[in-house]
């Protein structure tokens, strides 16, 4: 199409607008509706951020994917579930997103304790979600995105990839088992009492 | 200062059983351009010591048409020793070969036509194209493409590979005896295949063309 048809278009439509359209009275009653209610989120919105400091996850770090099995905090031996909680008694998890599944493909934590995810991909961009919580957040190559997280009920849920990442898009999830803090701390003490 | 003394001691110690990463191979984009660059000419001179044992003859793997990004990382994975050819054979050659000899063999041999199958494979696991959810199991054609012809980076080529091979090397991962795999991708899915499926597997992969 050559720029003065597309003009021309601009045009009719611009003449729709000055043209007096009947509206119903009921559709502007919805009308006003909708746009109070949209007015009314984006201030909600404005509010929890600005006020209330909520925003999404956002972590700058940088790292080299395509060398994170040989950094010291992603490497092959060092993933997972990390033995020593962070001095607020955080735990901490380290994870890697590569084409397809997120490595360790099983991790075991506890509910009611701040759990924190540290993830990196060693490919292409990935997204990981656990249903029914609020974790959720891209995997940008070349960062470390860091999420935390509480997870108020025990039970077992799949980490899921929510970026398309290629074939094998779909089988790319692996298992999340949240045990209750007495579950957690007789698995810590291997069953006997603390 | 005992705490620190204490501190220092248990860094060391943590350095010190920190495991051998699977590969010091690592995709940086300055090692694709330098495969890239590989100098095939070079690498046909070299080859000539190869065909003595990787031809369709005996039991080794062949590497006509195979993505020289694997061809050059299992090189460099032998001569570091994070591969173990149970012959040793490719670990002693691999350390005769230099960086940019096994950047331009590996340049020759991705260059050759591919190997081929002689058809009618039939996948009888249903794993080749579904995976299995239950077991976790991811499809091998989601890595290894649709016609088992590999995909850049590193997943190799499968494709008419010979059956003795693709089976022994997969029970090797099943073992652990060959662990060179990043993040332990392909050990993890070969120790949820039974024996009997690795078979079946290794069969319809031989077959593809
Ligand atoms: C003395 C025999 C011998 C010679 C010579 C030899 N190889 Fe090998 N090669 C083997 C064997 C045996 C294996 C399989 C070992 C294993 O299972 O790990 C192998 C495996 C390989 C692999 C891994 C294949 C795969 O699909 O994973 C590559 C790559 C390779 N050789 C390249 C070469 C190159 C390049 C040369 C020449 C510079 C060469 N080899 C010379 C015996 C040999
Ligand atoms: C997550 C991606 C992925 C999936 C899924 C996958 N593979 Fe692999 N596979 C790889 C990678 C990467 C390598 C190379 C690892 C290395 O560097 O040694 C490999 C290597 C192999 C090899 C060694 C080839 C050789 O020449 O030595 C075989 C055989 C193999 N895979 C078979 C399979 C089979 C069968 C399946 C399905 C059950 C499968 N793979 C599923 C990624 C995958
Ligand atoms: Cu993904």
């Amino acid at each position: 199409m050559n720029p003065s048809s597309w003009i021309s278009k601009i045009r009719s439509c611009l003449n729709l607008f000055e043209q007096d359209i009947e509206i119903e009275n009921l559709e502007k009653k919805w009308l006003y509706v909708a746009t109070i209610m949209v007015g009314f989120f984006v201030i909600v919105m404005g509010i929890g951020a600005l006020v209330l400091n909520v925003n999404p996850p956002s972590h700058w770090e940088t790292i080299d994917s395509a060398s994170l099995h040989l950094s010291s905090e992603f490497a092959e031996d060092k993933l997972g579930v990390q033995p020593m909680a962070l001095p607020d008694g955080t735990i901490q998890v380290q994870l890697v997103a590569a084409r397809y599944g997120f490595y360790p493909r099983e991790i075991v934590v506890p509910a009611d304790q701040k759990i924190q995810f540290r993830m990196a991909t060693l490919d292409v961009l990935h997204g990981a979600h656990i249903p029914m919580t609020n974790m959720s957040t891209m995997i940008v190559p070349g960062h470390v995105s860091e999420v935390t997280t509480v997870f108020p009920k025990p039970g077992e849920y799949p980490l899921l990839c929510n970026e398309y990442c290629g074939m094998g898009h779909d089988h790319m999830w692996s298992k999340v088992t949240v045990l209750s803090q007495d579950e957690w701390a007789a698995l810590k003490t291997g069953g006997k009492q603390p | 200062m005992k705490g620190i003394l204490l501190a220092a001691i248990c860094c060391l110690f943590n350095e010190a059983v920190m495991a051998e990463p699977s590969s010091l191979v690592a995709w940086t984009p300055d090692t694709l351009n330098r495969l890239k660059k590989g100098n095939a000419e070079h690498g046909k001179e070299l080859s000539g010591t190869c065909a003595g044992c990787h031809n369709e003859t005996n039991a080794n793997p062949q590497l006509d048409g195979q993505l020289p990004t694997y061809i050059y990382k299992q090189l460099v994975d032998y001569k570091n020793g994070n591969r173990k050819d149970p012959t040793t054979a490719m670990n002693g050659l691999a350390s005769t070969l230099s960086d940019q000899d096994m950047t331009d063999v590996s340049a020759w041999y991705g260059q050759q036509a591919p190997i081929q199958g002689k058809g009618g494979g039939n996948d009888t696991t249903g794993i080749v194209f579904k995976g299995d959810g239950k077991r976790m199991e991811p499809s091998c054609s989601s890595c290894h493409g649709y016609s088992g012809q590999g995909e850049k980076v590193d997943t190799p080529r499968l494709a008419g590979q010979k059956a003795d091979y693709l089976e022994k090397t997969l029970l090797a991962y099943k073992s652990g005896v060959r662990g060179n795999d990043i993040y332990s991708r392909m050990r993890l899915i070969a120790s949820k295949l039974s024996d009997q499926e690795i078979k079946q597997l290794a069969d319809y992969y031989s077959k593809l063309d």
